[in-house]
């Protein structure tokens, strides 16, 4: 796809789509005082 | 190259800048308000500050130009910078925004000097280290400014740094972090629709993003891999590099004193995802511009120049020839200006704040009124703009490679006694002192020897496995150790006022 080795969607994918599910559950959780 | 329309809009961009300085230095009463903003910007103010920060010279000379030369293994530099700003609001901020709150602090080497009970000699060595890895950062900074309107205007270098120079210490001198926090937001803004306009057009330009990455795989067929097989970029290097990225730049003293001017703590909720969102798009447009450019010079569209950093101009010339318009390139260069101006501000204001604030104030001269505390803190902004501008007269042969030995420094020096101090109870003063002294030292020596390439004992140190910047940090996580571990334990009450524990937040 894209002209790209499927390992390099794969890996580059799966490495943002946990990074952002990290900051969303971060923003979800997160109760804004100390 | 330049036309009279091309110097109106990079001269009102310019007088932008400096009006923000204005505007902003009639809002300034105290040293407070000078170097965190009275602590009250707001989310999209902050968010948009923490990406200008971030964002330097190397994003868009040094990002494109890298990825012209090494492909999509350096794809990994695209997502952990964005990160390392939800890292550093994370990691550090929350905890240090609560505390700095109630403490007063105006820089991160007051909390240095509070959790450790050191304050002289850690604060003074947290400056001055903090100084030192600030200027490389900056001599990056000015070489991107300098190549940009050396571009357009066909300007000499030293012609070229001294109107960057000039321009942007007038707005920081005056204008403190308010002036840098909404030129920043000005200058983000800038930045984030150009690369979302222009990228894509150069992307187009070169054949789409299908066929740029059929031509690289026919160059050479590792471009289009994850990972180079071995040396820079093979899976340990990424590894390593990753840290340094994410890690260095988010205890970077120029990006962590952001989080002690946030006006809530709230905003800490979804400052992380919306940097990462908007930081990430705009970096990974940035790589594909560069690999477009690659595609160009392959394709016989341009050629580049024939200077020691001509990979760096490769966004440059990319613009140039999918963008036949002269005025386009005026505002691609106000854009690449903004980019390198947002880091370069913030840079200058931290190395004022660490020499007037945390040695002149807190250690030389405890009585010093307000007032001379704020004029030294211009004084110093003065200085280290000359200072940089003098020696980015001689420009590196990579943008990228300057600037990650300023992160891998900050990494090595900062980012143990930061995470020990904030989240380990038995980490003393003496090991901090340690492992951020041994860490900035062996810091020196492992980029020198890397970046001079030189061998040592039949060991040539252009060719380690992993970036730099790892040994040093491993020195200074055992040293905090095992010097915290044979010295006297800090008191309960510094680490109870301080929030040292294992956890960010208290539920």
């Amino acid at each position: 796809m894209f002209g790209l080795p499927d390992i390099t969607i794969a890996v580059v994918g799966f490495v943002v789509i946990v990074s952002f599910a990290a900051l969303l559950y971060w923003g979800l959780t997160f109760k804004g005082h100390d | 190259m330049a036309d009279i329309l091309t110097a109106v809009v990079v001269a009102v961009y310019f007088l932008l800048m400096i009006g923000i300085g204005i505007w902003a230095s009639k809002k300034i009463k105290t040293t407070e308000d000078y170097l965190v903003a009275g602590r009250s910007l707001g989310f999209w103010v902050f968010v948009l500050l923490m990406i200008g920060t971030v964002c330097s010279g190397m994003s868009l000379l040094g990002v494109s130009g890298l990825g012209y030369r090494a492909g999509w293994p350096t794809i990994w530099e695209q997502i952990f910078v964005p990160l390392s700003i939800g890292f550093c609001v994370i990691f550090f901020g929350v905890k240090l925004h609560n505390v700095a709150k109630s403490a007063g602090y105006i820089t991160v080497q007051d909390y240095l000097a509070h959790r450790y009970q050191s304050p002289t000699a850690l604060r003074s060595l947290a400056a001055v280290a903090g100084i030192i890895v600030s200027l490389i950062y900056l001599v990056g900074q000015y070489t991107a400014i300098a190549i940009v309107l050396m571009w357009l205007f066909a300007i000499p270098l030293w012609l070229a740094l001294v109107i960057a120079t000039v321009v942007t210490m007038i707005y920081t001198t005056i204008g403190g972090l308010y002036a840098v926090a909404w030129a920043s937001l000005i200058q983000s803004i800038i930045l984030i629709v150009g690369i979302f306009v222009m990228a894509p057009i150069i992307i187009y330009y070169a054949g789409g993003f299908t066929h740029i990455n059929e031509v690289m795989a026919s160059v050479n067929p590792n471009l289009v891999m994850p990972w180079m097989p071995t040396g820079a970029f093979a899976p340990a290097y990424i590894v390593s590099f990753a840290i340094m990225l994410m890690v260095g730049l988010a205890c970077a003293p120029h990006v962590i004193n952001n989080v002690l001017a946030i006006k809530d703590v709230k905003y800490f909720k979804w400052a992380p995802l919306a940097a990462f969102i908007i930081y990430g798009i705009a970096m990974f447009l940035l790589k594909f511009s560069g690999f477009a450019g690659l595609v160009m010079v392959k394709e016989g569209v341009f050629t580049l120049p024939t200077v020691s950093n001509a990979t760096d101009f490769v966004i440059l010339y990319g613009i140039q020839y999918s963008l036949p318009i002269m005025a386009l390139w005026a505002i691609f260069a106000v854009i690449v200006l903004a980019a390198v101006m947002s880091t370069t501000d913030r840079l200058m204001l931290t190395i004022g704040a660490m020499g007037s604030w945390d040695l002149y104030k807190k250690i030389l001269k405890p009585d010093a009124s307000d007032k001379n505390v704020l004029l030294l803190s211009k004084i110093l902004v003065v200085l280290s703009a000359v200072g940089t501008m003098v020696l980015a007269i001689n420009p590196p042969e990579a943008l990228a490679s300057l600037i990650w030995m300023g992160i891998g420094i900050m990494l090595s020096t900062f980012a143990v006694p930061l995470l020990a101090g904030l989240y380990w109870r038995g980490a003393t003063r003496e090991g901090a002192l340690a492992s951020m002294a041994l860490g900035l030292a062996s810091a020196l020596v492992f980029g020198a020897l890397n970046y001079f390439k030189i061998t040592l004992c039949g060991y040539n140190f252009a060719t380690i496995p992993v970036h730099f910047s790892f040994y040093p940090l491993i020195i200074s996580v055992v040293v905090m150790v095992v010097v915290s571990m044979i010295t006297k334990k800090t008191d309960t009450k510094i680490l109870d006022e301080t929030q040292t524990g294992w956890y960010i937040s208290k539920q």
